[in-house]
């Protein structure tokens, strides 16, 4: 069995020395002994890891006291218990000021010197844990600087902006591409509360609003900014609040992005659709106004064969009108000039008016079209033009796409804050492979059953993108012939933004 | 017969429409411009005006606002031609049609013959 620790016995008596020995090997100590001072000190140089050395005072030779000095040289830790024969007070003293850990006076009970040396091998124990530790922290702060330099360096590199502020909504950490974003000098924004940093007021609300809110779940808020008078700029931030492992706001972080050339882009693409489809639009008119002048003969007498073709073109030309319309609803609803006009409406009298409008066409196709309202239904606060159009696209695409016999049926409610529509048919269906898709621009369900239903794939893009902008949700149910159930989830609410329409 | 003005920079639609209404023998002159659809009114004296919307030198608002504005032609009946900016907002935009036109009535293009007959015989107070 090892030792637990090594004790060096620096004494001239032989009595003493084996005395010792004997005591101290019973604790699992080990112990060695050294006849003066002169081998006391190689043997401790010679780094033999003694824990504690008892060392005599009165020897021939070098003192004790020379001896206690030499050994703090050599190890400032090294703990040295001096022995006192003739014990006089004054020799202890002067010992301990010159380092010595505690001594023993001539003569001692085993006890006193097992009491004497645990109690400097305790010391000797939490010196060594206290070494342990400042190594360790040192390495901490060592691993701490680097990886501070390390994220410094990276958020000064980035091409996002960063703005971190603290609890008190003091700015503790930007980067440069922030400064540039906001059109201000980086350093000057250090240590300033926010409110005094002249940066864009929404953004500021934004932050001020994160520090305070209270929410059990990290509210992180996105929102679109323009800091430049001249709209020069568009920023995207996103602010989110740093919170403690107890749930407490320490600070709010944003990272800001320019979206100025998406936003040009987008723009762009928006005007391009627009011109184009307006371009489009007023020849496909005027073939149709043709048309349709030609098929009342107004031209002249038209034989069946020229009535059946002029039929056929004047449906195509519907069905290309219909997709640049389509089109143009699409950029519009795009380009943010839809939804503008929201005051609180009554669903159930708006699906009534729906209901209503698509009566015939069911009828015609020998389909039972039902209608639910399960009251109180609570107002939404929306377009009323646009969730028109929502329900009407949804109910016409469910007539289209269920047989003769068959049923399509609108349900309304409200469900906690919000208000809850149901359109369902026992039509076709969608396959699994359709289903993720089926929002998407353009595309189009192609199947042998669906190979006679013109449309443009646009409308449920439409649908989606309008549902969106009134900050609801819109999901689909279906399995392959067995009917297809779209579900929109409206928030409720009443408030009325006092902003005129504009022309879209 | 009446006499009917169609106003439109689509010679193709003017050519169009004035088959339509020739067929129920009205008289029809053309104009295919804002400008000239405003001298024609004035110096015409049609009974009614079909008046496209959208025109490069003077679009149908601005006719239909000045002659309005004149009460030497304010009684002439005027139908605005409009080309469906879009379905969805279709309503939005004919509501406003209303708000901000004095037009009497308005109607899609393109337009189904006997809709658009019917349309001016109710506005010629022939029905």
């Amino acid at each position: 069995m090892a030792s637990d620790a090594r004790i060096l016995v620096v004494d001239d008596e032989q009595i003493m020395r084996e005395g010792c020995t004997r005591i101290l090997s019973k604790e699992n100590w080990e112990v060695v002994t050294a006849v003066n001072g002169e081998t006391g000190l190689k043997a401790v140089k010679k780094g033999d890891g003694f824990d504690v050395v008892l060392l005599d005072l009165m020897m021939p030779g070098i003192s004790g006291m020379e001896v206690l000095e030499a050994l703090r040289q050599v190890d400032v830790n090294l703990l040295v218990i001096v022995i006192t024969g003739y014990a006089t007070v004054e020799s202890a003293v002067e010992a301990m000021k010159k380092g010595a850990y505690d001594f023993v006076p001539k003569p001692f009970t085993p006890d006193q010197l097992r009491i004497v040396v645990q109690r400097a091998l305790d010391k000797r124990t939490l010196q060594r844990e206290m070494e342990v530790l400042k190594s360790e922290r040192e390495k901490s702060l060592r691993d701490i600087a680097t990886e501070k330099g390390r994220i410094v360096t990276i958020i000064n590199c980035m091409g996002d902006g960063v703005l971190v502020c603290d609890r008190d909504s003091c700015v503790v950490l930007t980067n440069p591409a922030a400064g540039r974003m906001l059109g201000i000098q980086e350093s000057s924004l250090i240590g300033k509360p926010l409110p005094k940093c002249s940066i864009d007021g929404t953004l500021t609300e934004t932050i001020m609003e994160s520090l305070k809110s209270a929410e059990p779940t990290i509210p992180t808020v996105s929102q679109e900014l323009c800091p430049s008078d001249d709209a020069s700029t568009f920023l995207r931030a996103h602010t989110a609040p740093v919170r403690n492992d107890l749930g407490e706001t320490l600070g709010a972080v944003t990272v800001l992005q320019d979206i100025t050339g998406l936003k040009e882009l987008d723009r762009m693409k928006s005007d391009f659709v627009a011109m184009v489809s307006h371009e489009l639009r007023s020849p496909v008119a005027s073939i149709q106004q043709q048309l349709s002048v030609m098929l009342e003969g107004l031209s002249g007498d038209l034989t069946q064969r020229q009535m059946k073709m002029l039929t056929r073109a004047k449906m195509r030309a519907g069905g290309l009108l219909d997709l640049i319309n389509d089109l143009l609803d699409l950029s519009k609803i795009e380009a943010g000039m839809v939804v503008q006009y929201k005051e609180p409406l009554r669903l159930e009298d708006l699906l009534r008016g729906v209901y209503k409008s698509m009566l015939p066409e069911a009828e015609a196709k020998g389909l039972k079209l039902k209608l639910h309202a399960k009251r109180p239904i609570p107002a939404v606060n929306g377009d009323r033009t646009n969730l028109e159009g929502v329900f009407t696209n949804l109910v016409n695409n469910a007539i289209k796409y269920t047989p003769e016999r068959g049923e399509v049926t609108i349900r309304a409610k409200g469900a906690g804050k919000n208000v809850r529509v149901e359109v369902s048919d026992t039509g076709i269906g969608i396959s699994k492979a359709d289903l993720p898709r089926i929002f998407d621009r353009f595309y189009r369900v192609k199947s042998e059953k669906t190979r006679q239903i013109v449309g443009t794939g646009l409308g449920l893009s439409i649908v989606k993108h309008i549902v969106e902008a009134h900050l609801g949700t819109i999901s689909v149910e279906s399995e392959e012939g067995g009917g297809s159930t779209f579900t929109v989830v409206l928030p409720a609410g009443s408030q009325s933004n006092s902003r005129r329409p504009g022309i879209v | 017969m009446p006499k009917i003005l169609i106003v439109d920079d689509d010679p193709d639609l003017v050519e169009a429409v004035t088959m339509i209404l020739e067929s129920k023998d009205y008289d029809v002159i053309a104009a295919y411009g804002g400008i000239e659809g405003l001298e024609k009114a004035k110096t015409e004296d049609p009974d009614l005006i079909v008046l496209d919307v959208m025109m490069p030198d003077k679009d149908g608002y601005a006719v239909c606002k000045e002659l309005k504005a004149d009460p030497q032609y304010t009684k002439i009946p005027i139908l605005l031609l409009t080309a469906v900016v879009s379905k969805i907002s279709t309503t939005r935009y004919t509501q406003q049609m209303g708000l901000e036109t004095e037009a009497d009535d308005y109607i899609d293009k393109p337009v189904e013959p006997a809709e658009l007959v019917k349309r001016i015989e109710v506005l010629l107070g022939r029905v």
